[in-house]
């Protein structure tokens, strides 16, 4: 435990999460829907880093667990409010995507090479086809709208998001650094070896999933609760899991707190060139290449200045 | 008349996407690259051509043929940013390279993209079609631009199975596609090997967005899921096998096509992704994959 | 710790149709070590694995204390206490080398969050037994090839295992680190442990193990006393040879100014590991030279420095000039070109089409002319013309890569373990190509073989290669009194 606190990746998610509380107090209502959004992404960022940097798989379709999180929660509400309290819906997302995470790893996991990437990809066209044909029930291209949310209040959403990512953060780190987090990451680098061991290499990847698959789909369930709306542009599109993959990347893979710092960098840069109108994609995608190239280990490798051997 | 009407259709929109798919596989046979940016290459020839013709006031073939040549521009880019440096990193570990290339050549293609957006819009573009015309065959009112298509494609799929079966080069690239060490070993440089690789890419894949542009019209929204198609036929067909992405894209072409009109045009890509789901369950490697 | 048995009767492993492991029967009691020895392709590695689950037997009963083993999955036999060391270290690199000893300790729970109080405490110990104490926080890629060697043993015995296997103990390592590494495995065997040792070299666990079982093609051939089976005839045979005749010529026959090949202090480096150490050697042109050793002796990388495929320390000539800034495709087009142990053949094309692409650079009449000459030499190849590489039986692969390497038309040819895997039969055919080569042609051959019996009769010069350095070098005919006895 010592060592945990210790380590500097640690004080950096502290200074972060002290900035971030900080934030209400000075900033526009505009600004902190924006980092609500950045919040929620940092999860689904969070999320998959403990997939690829630890397990050493590649989720190619991350919008396939946050959607069916998503998706369930907002159809629910939108079918049985007021019946149903909101946050029964996210639990129910949260369900959702953990019962179809394992569906599709189970027998995903047993393909090696780039057919598990695929398979996860397929998954996504998959359930995007799904929205699109059952229109009547999740409102198709259009969008789902849902009659409830959780506040119209910008401060309080935006501490709803900080506080979900705060203790989504703390609990990805802490398995990261755990003991099962260290067979995570055997299974990961040299299955043979890990094997060789003692470890059912199978079994934690899988749980590995199931974890991702959790917080994927809750924070889909929250996200949508904020903005009123499900659709697919927002949760499903394959867009949307290039921008979770690259801002776990260009965070810094396999640290956790680099995936958040990465979501919440490439949500912002948006934003901020949003004024120079399409170029804005065009230059964080531009940017997002060169550090892939030149800075590997991402912005948090940058941080640490590369000291660290 | 609905069954000539799928049959022309449907062969027509097939041999493009065997065009396009087939340029795919080879990059993945010989270079071991998924090429992300596949559909913004495509989509970058077919503006670069309606450009030419609009803005140099060329012909339709010199449109065409600058066209193709962006295409084999973008595709050599390709290579030497996105993929050659990360291959060639020491800072990446051999497991995590093909992730690494995955993302570049997805945030190139991204790149590519939205500079096509950003200098010529997002509207739909069509290209200056060499071929006019209407013929009505089976009863069945066609463009000929349709017939154009398919021919152009097949006859640039037999060049390419002439250059791969029965030239010293094409044999050469084929064998690096089974064996890298082995073609060194007899004195041949794989450094020559990739850019003949990356060129005739760069070729399938303007030839491919040219006709694209001339049969149905491109715009920057179409680059996802030219991407998307290409990917999932090679998957069925077998990653790396030309034969199969030939096949595949045929087996994908007519469902959506009968799916497109006996069902609903909205649901035309979905057949054709379940297909995809039993393959990839009961034979991952595709129909006829080696890897 | 109670007495443990190991009980393997009727090992078989096969892979499609290659019988790698056949029938092998031995029992290994607690307190014994027991050495498996055997020649590359012998099957002995593929046995140890299938022991431990990691390629589950094809048949037969693999019993420890009476709880059979074979079919589980690779986890439960490891958690029925088997530890195993891998011919090649394969620790975590992102670990140190504390928290690497600390996972071999973790029971394999999803639960499991912290490492238990006392884990630290065990995993000091042993890394302290293993001599890693000073190196705890360090992480692999900066460790030195023994203490990853170390490591390995360290997370093999963590769990105080009943059975422990490593494969090629002392590969790599210095004279001073094999008595180390002696003393420990002597201590696992001293309380009470079974230790099943995998090498290619009697000579080299001789004086460590307590009993042998030799294999040769994945059938057991001799078992008893290290010394027993040294002497034992089959085994002989197997790594010596038979009879021997030469035909050697004198260095003076050859009359180039300068050899056309020379090696001169080379040194090659994989990782930590010491591949070669500063070899030197030189062909004449039109010389046949062998270079006799057994498996990880250095001759592979020795013939992939030459052909520019490693990088290496030292000076390489050809014909006066230095190699080490060329290309491998440029060294292949300059006239050395490499038929490698793992013969790199297209798989999926013709044998026709395999030769052609060997003719790469020649002119369409000069190609036909050269691939009329290799049939002659092999004609088998041509009845075979049409079918697909790998569809061919081993000896003709063989023929086929060699064939290959010569439509290049080299100056010397390099072969690396052609006979490997090869039935006698085989051998005779190839022997035969090879001396019409040596008469009929001015190519220089650089042959590196284990097979004594293939490697001498045609060489006018032999080097022998042990544990990444030159140990001997001479005519043929003085080999085996000077050194054979070293070389078993």
């Amino acid at each position: 435990m010592r060592a945990m606190f210790a380590s500097r990746l640690v004080w950096i998610g502290i200074a972060m999460l002290a900035a971030g509380a900080l934030l209400p107090l000075f900033a526009s209502g505009y600004v902190l829907g924006l980092l609500t959004v950045a919040f929620y992404t940092a999860v689904f960022a969070m999320s998959w880093d403990l997939l690829f940097g630890f397990a050493g798989e590649v989720n190619f379709g991350p919008t396939f667990l946050i959607g069916l999180g998503a998706y369930t929660a907002g159809i629910l509400d939108a079918r049985l409010s007021p019946h149903i309290s909101i946050w029964l819906c996210v639990a129910a997302g949260a369900a959702a995507a953990v019962i179809g995470g394992l569906l599709l790893a189970l027998p995903a996991l047993r393909l090696r090479g780039p057919y598990f990437g695929l398979t996860t990809l397929v998954a996504v066209l998959l359930l995007q086809s799904f929205i699109v044909v059952f229109a009547g029930l999740t409102g198709g291209e259009i969008g789902l709208s849902v009659p409830d949310v959780m506040s119209i209040d910008a401060n309080t959403n935006y501490w709803i998001a900080f506080g979900f990512m705060a203790v989504s953060g703390a609990i990805l780190f802490g398995l990261s650094r755990s003991a099962v987090g260290l067979i995570l990451q055997a299974s990961g680098q040299d299955s043979v070896q890990a094997g060789a061991l003692g470890f059912n290499v199978v079994k934690h990847k899988l749980a590995a999933f199931v974890v991702s698959a959790f917080f994927s789909g809750l924070a889909g369930a929250l996200m949508v609760f904020y903005m009123g709306t499900a659709s697919v542009g927002t949760f499903v599109d394959i867009a949307v899991g290039v921008q979770v993959i690259i801002a776990a990347i260009l965070g810094g893979r396999r640290t956790v707190v680099g995936a958040a710092i990465g979501a919440i960098f490439l949500i912002s840069m948006g934003e901020l060139l949003r004024p120079l109108g399409e170029l804005a994609t065009l230059i964080v995608s531009f940017i997002a290449l060169l550090v892939i190239l030149f800075f590997p280990d991402g912005l948090l490798g940058i941080l640490r200045g590369g000291a660290r051997s | 008349m609905l069954f000539w009407q799928i049959l022309i259709d449907g062969f027509a929109i097939s041999a493009l996407y065997a065009l396009g798919a087939t340029g795919f596989t080879l990059i993945f046979g010989v270079s071991g690259v998924l090429n992300l940016s596949h559909g913004a290459i495509m989509v970058a020839a077919a503006v670069a051509a309606w450009a030419a013709a609009g803005l140099l006031h060329v012909n339709a073939y010199v449109a065409s043929l600058i066209g193709i040549a962006v295409g084999i521009v973008l595709a050599f880019a390709t290579y030497f940013i996105a993929v050659r440096p990360i291959q060639q990193s020491k800072r990446i570990a051999e497991s995590e390279r093909e992730i690494f290339i995955l993302t570049a050549t997805l945030l190139w293609g991204i790149i590519i993209q939205e500079l096509v957006a950003y200098l010529y819009t997002n509207n739909a573009k069509t290209v200056l079609p060499i071929v006019e015309g209407v013929v009505t065959v089976f009863g069945v009112r066609t463009p000929s631009n349709e017939f154009f298509t398919a021919a152009v494609c097949w006859v640039v799929i037999g060049l390419l199975w002439l250059l791969v079966n029965k030239t010293r080069r094409g044999k050469a690239v084929l064998a690096a596609s089974m064996n890298p060490r082995g073609v060194t070993l007899l004195g041949i440089e794989l450094s020559g090997i990739y850019l003949t690789v990356w060129a005739v890419y760069g070729l399938l894949a303007g030839i491919a967005g040219i006709l694209l542009g001339m049969f149905l019209g491109v715009s920057s929204y179409s680059v996802g899921p030219l991407t998307a198609s290409a990917f999932s036929i090679v998957v069925l067909g077998g990653l790396g096998s030309v034969s199969g992405s030939l096949i595949a894209a045929y087996v994908v072409g007519y469902l959506e096509t009968m799916t497109a009109y006996m069902i609903s045009p909205a649901y035309r890509s979905v057949p054709a992704l379940l297909l995809l789901i039993v393959v990839m369950y009961v034979r991952p490697q595709g129909l006829f994959g080696r890897r | 710790m109670a007495p443990t048995t190991l009980e393997v009767s009727g090992l078989t492993k096969r892979f499609g149709g290659l019988v790698a492991v056949k029938d092998l029967s031995f029992v290994l009691r607690g307190g014994e070590i027991l050495g498996l020895i055997g020649p590359n392709g012998s099957g002995k590695s593929t046995a140890m694995k299938s022991i431990l689950g990691v390629e589950p037997p094809s048949e037969g009963s693999v019993k420890l204390d009476g709880i059979e083993l074979a079919g589980l999955p690779a986890y439960r036999v490891a958690r029925h206490g088997v530890g195993l060391v891998f011919q090649h270290s394969r620790p975590l690199n992102r670990q140190s080398v504390l928290e690497n000893i600390k996972v071999a300790l973790l029971p394999d729970r999803l639960t499991q969050l912290v490492a238990g109080a006392d884990a630290d405490a065990k995993a000091r110990s042993i890394a302290e037994r293993v001599g890693l104490g000073a190196v705890l926080d360090r992480k692999p890629p900066t460790l030195a090839f023994a203490d990853l060697r170390r490591l390995e043993l360290a997370k093999a015995i963590a769990r105080h295992p009943k059975l422990v296997m490593i494969d090629e103990p002392f590969a790599g390592l210095t004279m001073s680190e094999v008595a180390v590494f002696s003393d420990l495995i002597r201590e696992f065997r001293d309380e009470g442990r079974a230790v099943l040792l995998v090498d290619h070299n009697v000579k080299g666990v001789a004086a460590l193990v307590d009993r042998v079982l030799a294999m040769y093609l994945g059938e057991k051939i001799a078992e008893g006393t290290a010394d027993e089976v040294m002497r034992d005839e089959k085994v002989r045979r197997v790594y010596l040879g038979g009879a021997l005749g030469t035909a050697a010529r004198p260095e003076t026959a050859f009359h180039d100014a300068v050899p056309l090949l020379q090696v001169e202090g080379a040194g090659v480096v994989y990782g930590k590991a010491l591949a070669l150490q500063d070899v030197s050697l030189h062909v004449h042109e039109g010389e046949f030279v062998s270079v006799v050793g057994l498996n990880g002796a250095g001759k592979t990388t020795l013939f992939n420095a030459v052909s520019g495929l490693v990088p290496y320390s030292g000076a390489i000539r050809w014909a006066g000039e230095s190699l080490k800034s060329r290309s491998a495709a440029s060294i292949a087009c300059a006239g050395i070109v490499q038929c490698p142990e793992s013969r790199e053949l297209f798989g999926d094309m013709s044998v026709r089409e395999n030769l052609d692409l060997g003719g790469n650079a020649l002119p369409d009449d000069a190609r036909a002319e050269r691939l009329e000459w290799l049939f002659g030499l092999f004609p088998i190849l041509e009845n075979r013309q049409a079918q697909l590489a790998r569809t061919l039986s081993g000896g003709e692969q063989q023929m086929l890569a060699i064939a290959r390497a010569l439509m290049m038309k080299p100056r010397l040819l390099i072969l690396d373990e052609p006979t490997l895997g090869l039935a006698p039969v085989i051998l005779e055919t190839l022997s035969q190509a090879l001396e019409k080569l040596r008469n009929t042609t001015t190519i220089s051959v650089l042959l590196g073989e284990q097979n004594v019996t293939f490697a001498l009769p045609h060489a006018d010069r032999v080097y022998v290669l042990d544990h990444a350095r030159i140990a001997w070098e001479g005519p043929p005919d003085r080999f085996e009194e000077e050194a054979a006895a070293a070389y078993l």
